[in-house]
């Protein structure tokens, strides 16, 4: 019984990782680039929600609705002027630029709200937990959080293959001369995916905030993990990143079981295995999201 | 009104002259021949005059008005529309998606329209029936007849033709030809770039011929052809197929 709630667990935690993931897989599959800013920008949306948001008056719980949609016309601008100028340069610029950008968000969130901890005031359901058996809780912010990865991704992919903007976006991300010969202004595709990248990683940060405590330097390790999850599920499958959080969560958890100090060891065993066994991820494509 | 004027174009890749002070035009509806040796930068000028890669010096008018400055995409909602010389289809999508997406953007047709622009576009070259196919799944001559359809969908006033008869068998090529001069029929101007000369001369009334960047010479076919100068190019090597079918 012990060993289901180490997967019940592993599970609940690797929808976050798969939430937190897919705008990074979006935008390494769409526009070849690596965004090292991607987990300060889930922080910054965590700061945004607990201290901007009760100014216009909104509960923090719900901070998501307006954090979300700022963070998607932020992506858009931050593409189109900053990102896409180092895209014009070449692929190590876009590296450079969004680790530097990383750097300064980290800093200025340090000088403006210090180093302590911060969290997401969601109230009594903090604490709540549906209780399956002695040792199976499932805590409702868990549950919630593993939901909306789920409908955000089916979501996602519904929208990559049906709509006109996603067939917009395979075509970039497939080939974007051949694209501009169609006449499609690739730079205002790019930035649409950023929209959404940014806009499902604010998502996640305000999850975050919401399940435990976040600090100004809590991007890196969360960024360490959607990377791993991205890889084991393979780049550009949006599925195959929600299977690799799971696979990346679970690994974490069986290690703690077996030793608190093994959790991330684990997880990074897991994402050896797989780097040297398949490289490509086990979803894997040569042609991002279709 | 010229649809298309070049003005002393030039450009270099480092030491490497792709274009000299190009100057010609090309009138609408015109069908008009590109040859010249292999590094001769035929390629390079459709990709100066598509958007793909800007000149160093000289103008580039479209419709009179100067295209220097616009991407490749404001460039062929204008009206131009290019093929490559190796297909570049999208691979996983069907073959009436990648014709749909040429007839949103490129026309900036929406709803029904579009859909009939692009199924027209794939009934003229003659891809209908392959229209939910997945591009990727297509053959050689299937996969140039769908770079034609993509630039045919975008409404296009300027066809640019890299190489569409290239690696085929002659009787693709003829199936080609067929359906480009009926474009050239409907008053779409055509620049085709192409080494099959038998191709070039069954459909085009003008020549050009460029070597190391320069144009050599220019005006009907068989002068261009027997001219010093173009045999000069290409250091007495054969011109494939020289008589016109």
């Amino acid at each position: 019984m012990i060993w289901v709630n180490v997967l019940i667990q592993g599970i609940l935690i690797g929808g976050f990782y798969a939430l937190f993931a897919c705008g990074l897989s979006l935008m390494f599959g769409v526009m070849k680039v690596i965004n090292l800013a991607h987990g300060d920008i889930a922080v910054v949306a965590g700061y945004v929600a607990v201290f901007l948001a009760p100014q216009l008056h909104i509960p923090e719980v719900w901070s998501f609705i307006i954090v979300v949609p700022i963070f998607a016309v932020a992506g858009y601008l931050i593409q189109r002027t900053l990102i896409q100028k180092s895209i014009d340069r070449d692929p190590f610029t876009t590296l450079l630029v969004t680790f530097g950008f990383s750097v300064v968000i980290e800093n200025l969130l340090l000088e403006i709200y210090t180093a302590n901890g911060q969290s997401v005031n969601i109230g009594a359901l903090i604490g709540d937990s549906i209780h399956v058996s002695n040792v199976i809780y499932i805590s409702y912010i868990s549950l919630a959080v593993l939901v909306t990865a789920v409908v955000v991704l089916a979501a996602l992919q519904l929208f990559l293959s049906k709509s006109g903007t996603g067939r917009l976006i395979r075509a970039v991300a497939d080939d974007r001369e051949a694209a501009q010969l169609s006449g499609a202004n690739y730079r205002h595709i790019f930035g649409i995916a950023a929209a959404i990248a940014f806009a499902t990683v604010a998502l996640a940060g305000i999850a975050y905030g919401m399940m435990t405590e976040f600090a100004p330097t809590s991007g890196g390790v969360n960024l360490l993990f959607a990377f791993e999850s991205v890889v084991i599920g393979g780049i550009g499958s949006l599925w195959g990143t929600l299977i690799g959080g799971v696979l990346l969560g679970i690994a974490q958890q069986v290690g703690a079981h077996i030793n608190p100090e093994y959790q991330v060891l684990a997880g990074n065993l897991l994402f050896l295995v797989i780097l040297g066994v398949r490289p490509h991820g086990l979803f894997g494509k040569k042609t991002a999201f279709s | 009104m010229p649809l298309l004027q070049l003005e002393g174009v030039s450009k270099k890749f480092g030491q490497v002259v792709v274009a000299e002070e190009i100057t010609f035009q090309l009138d609408q509806g015109a069908a008009v021949g590109i040859v010249g040796p292999n590094g001769a930068g035929k390629t390079s000028l459709f990709g100066m005059i598509s958007g793909d890669i800007r000149q160093d010096s000289g103008r580039i008018l479209f419709e009179d008005q100067s295209v220097g400055s616009m991407t490749a995409a404001v460039r062929c909602r204008m009206g131009m529309g290019r093929t490559y010389q190796v297909p570049h289809p999208f691979e996983r999508m069907t073959v009436f998606e990648n014709a749909l997406l040429a007839a949103q953007q490129g026309a900036q047709a929406h709803g029904q329209k579009s859909y009939d622009l692009a199924f027209a576009a794939l009934e003229r070259t003659g891809l209908a029936e392959l229209a939910n196919r997945p591009a990727g799944s297509l053959g050689l001559l299937h996969r140039k007849r769908l770079e034609m359809a993509r630039a045919l969908a975008t409404g296009p006033k300027l066809l640019l033709l890299d190489e569409i008869a290239g690696g085929l068998t002659d009787p693709e090529v003829n199936e080609l030809i067929v359906i480009i001069r009926g474009l050239r029929d409907d008053g779409i101007a055509v620049l085709w770039i192409e080494h099959v000369v038998r191709a070039l001369l069954s459909t085009v009334d003008r020549l050009l011929c460029l070597a190391s960047g320069r144009l050599v010479a220019d005006g009907p076919p068989s002068e261009v052809l027997a001219s010093e100068e173009v045999r000069k190019v290409y250091l007495g090597g054969k011109i494939i197929n020289e008589a016109a079918i």
